[in-house]
């Protein structure tokens, strides 16, 4: 298994992101973290991850962000086939109730996490998505055991094996 | 009655009367035709078939005519050498009033049928009833004019009214607004006053806090590298992301042998000097314990960053919500301004702010209210560039007069919109949902009107719509 499955940060404010990035920490030994101040540096981000052979498995965007708002971006992504997969998180400090449905709706958003955010809370939503995300993409979950879910990974197997009989 | 026609009218049917009461002396079948007017008497009801002619002699009858919605009208009292039932009479069809005696007296009854024969039989009647009936017309005729010169001056005295009363009640829709939105911001001032004080306390330690951890750090950490790179660390600047992935290219390349990408990001977030440190002390202490004192530092700093712009929100919702409503204060306009960009600065995060504020001097004004108007028009302005574009403040003063002018980069206004737009209701924002009931403008006029200055805009030639506020300079608050 050659190819890295990253976590993806998009957020405009440095302190903000510097916290984000330190809350997941844990994390980076089996998902490195990249980051994006706006909406065009995470394309490019992503571009340059795809292109070297990686994967996306988790962007976590901020709500307002420079140029597009974080909801248009995860609606694009959610149309291209690079990330289309990839697990999708809204973070927000302003939750407003249209913009939510719209991103519900149209960016197949997997999770939304209202600022501020705990530690433990953003750990759960990352956990739960990348275990569901590798559950999904990956062969190999073995790997992920001590990182992730181990309990659904488990079960994910087994049930596996059934089908795979 | 007063005129001279009028008199010599009364004299004349009189002498017609005094005429006929000798007629009627001499003449039996007159008599037999008499009847006596008694008080109170119906003579006929509105509607009937008048089979009667009555000439009054004597005392008084009173038409009146019953309305649809079941009121009388009294329309006239016939006195002596009155006809009633006259139009009856000559037109055959059903009374048009009801007729009651008002006084009593006496009157001449008489059948329309047998009317034209008395005219034949007696010819020295025929002329005065004639003159009379002619005279009845006449007296009819003259009240009628009198009455649609009246009906007119009332229709036009109405037509007044009701315009005075659509522009009062437009006044007062108008007033109303104006108190609804001036509760509001009351309202919000009580509500961020109260805001402002919860989140201060919270804000305030947060602030202690971090100088506490500071002070704490200095005494546990006694040796110098740590101290100092704790120090480095908390005067650390943030890195965008760009920086951050060259500068961790240049860590992987300087420390070959760290492999663990968070600790590459931590070293890439630090300055040379931070480094040099590391370099220099890396035997005495483990990377990541170093790594970590610089970290430390620099969670502080974001503290302190943190805090600092949380006071600093609150302290700018406080000031452009100004409690003391309706309060002028010799006040610098150009700190309401800024109050307001700070207030608004969310929607204003992509928008490229131009601020060329030349000196001005202060002036007796209320801020709060003034602090509506850049609020309302900036809003405007962000929506009309759609969040994008630029946005230019400029502030001048003359000798009696302080300038604002606030232009955006937008479409600018329509040529035939714009005599309307500071009328109250003028919305362009047709999707229910979006901000705004039409009333910014008209109330930001309304405030500029009071402040005794004024607003207008243009469109510029390069594009964008222009707003100028003129203020006049006070001293007198």
């Amino acid at each position: 298994m050659d190819h890295k499955i990253y976590i993806l940060i998009v957020e405009d404010e440095l302190e903000v992101m510097d916290a984000l990035v330190k809350d997941l920490e844990n994390f980076e030994a089996f998902f490195p973290v990249e980051t994006a101040n706006d909406t065009r540096e995470a394309q490019e981000v992503i571009d340059y991850i795809i292109d070297h052979g990686h994967r996306i498995g988790l962007i976590l965007c901020d709500h307002v962000l420079p140029g597009k708002n974080g909801v248009d971006l995860l609606i694009d992504l959610q149309s291209n086939e690079d990330t289309i997969k990839s697990k999708k998180v809204l973070v927000t400090g302003q939750a407003g109730h249209e913009d939510t449905i719209l991103a519900i709706n149209k960016a197949n958003l997997d999770h939304y996490i209202s600022k501020p955010w705990t530690e433990e809370g953003l750990q759960e939503v990352v956990r739960n998505q990348l275990t569901d995300y590798v559950i999904e993409n990956e062969k190999n979950l073995l790997s992920y055991m001590q990182i992730l879910d181990a309990e659904k990974l488990s079960e994910a197997m087994r049930t596996k094996k059934m089908t795979d009989h | 009655m007063t005129d001279q026609q009028g008199i010599s009218w009364l004299n004349d049917t009189g002498a017609i009367l005094n005429f006929i009461r000798r007629l009627i002396k001499d003449l039996p079948e007159l008599q037999e035709r008499l009847m006596d007017l008694n008080e109170g008497d119906l003579l006929f009801s509105q509607g009937d078939p008048l089979e009667h002619m009555y000439l009054v002699l004597e005392g008084n009858i009173t038409l009146t005519r019953t309305q649809p919605d079941e009121s009388e009208v009294k329309l006239i009292t016939l006195g002596p050498g009155s006809f009633a039932g006259l139009i009856a009479f000559t037109t055959g069809e059903p009374t048009l009033t009801s007729g009651r005696i008002s006084q009593k007296g006496q009157a001449l009854k008489m059948r329309p049928q047998q009317f034209e024969q008395y005219l034949n039989d007696h010819p020295r009647l025929k002329h005065p009833l004639q003159q009379l009936m002619l005279n009845n017309m006449i007296q009819r005729y003259k009240s009628n004019l009198r009455l649609q010169t009246r009906t007119h001056l009332l229709s036009k005295e109405l037509n007044k009214e009701r315009n005075d009363l659509k522009k009062a009640y437009a006044q007062l829709e108008e007033t109303h607004q104006m108190l609804v939105h001036q509760e509001k911001m009351a309202t919000l001032g009580e509500l961020v006053s109260g805001f402002a004080h919860e989140v201060n306390n919270p804000a305030s330690a947060l602030m202690r806090a971090a100088e506490n951890l500071v002070e704490i750090y200095s005494k546990f950490e006694s040796s110098h590298y740590s101290y100092k790179l704790f120090r480095l660390g908390l005067q650390s600047t943030p890195v965008d992301s760009n920086t951050q992935r060259n500068r961790m290219l240049m860590i992987e390349k300087r420390y070959p042998w760290i492999h663990d990408r968070s600790s590459v990001r931590k070293l890439a977030h630090m300055s040379d000097e931070a480094l040099d440190l590391i370099d220099a002390n890396r035997k005495k202490g483990e990377m990541d314990t170093l790594i970590n004192h610089y970290e430390a530092g620099k969670m502080i700093h974001n503290i302190r960053i943190a805090s600092q712009r949380i006071a600093n929100l609150v302290k700018s919702l406080k000031s452009y919500s100004r409690q003391d409503q309706n309060k002028e204060e010799h006040a610098d306009i150009r700190e309401g301004i800024q109050d307001t960009i700070l207030v608004l600065s969310n929607r204003l995060k992509f928008i490229d702010l131009n601020l060329k504020f030349n000196d001005i001097p202060k002036t007796c004004a209320n801020i709060g209210d003034l602090n509506q108007v850049w609020t309302n028009i900036i809003v405007n302005a962000c929506d009309a560039m759609k969040d994008q574009g630029k946005l230019t403040i400029s502030t001048e003063a003359t000798d009696d007069f302080i300038f604002v002018k606030i232009s955006d980069s937008g479409p600018g206004i329509p040529e035939h919109l714009i005599p309307k737009i500071f009328e109250p209701n003028f919305t362009t924002k047709n999707q229910g949902a979006e901000f705004g009931l039409g009333l910014g403008l008209a109330i930001s006029s309304e405030i500029v009107g009071q402040a005794g200055g004024e607003i207008e805009v243009t469109n510029k030639t390069g594009g964008g719509a222009q707003f100028s506020i003129s203020i006049p300079i006070r001293e007198d608050c």
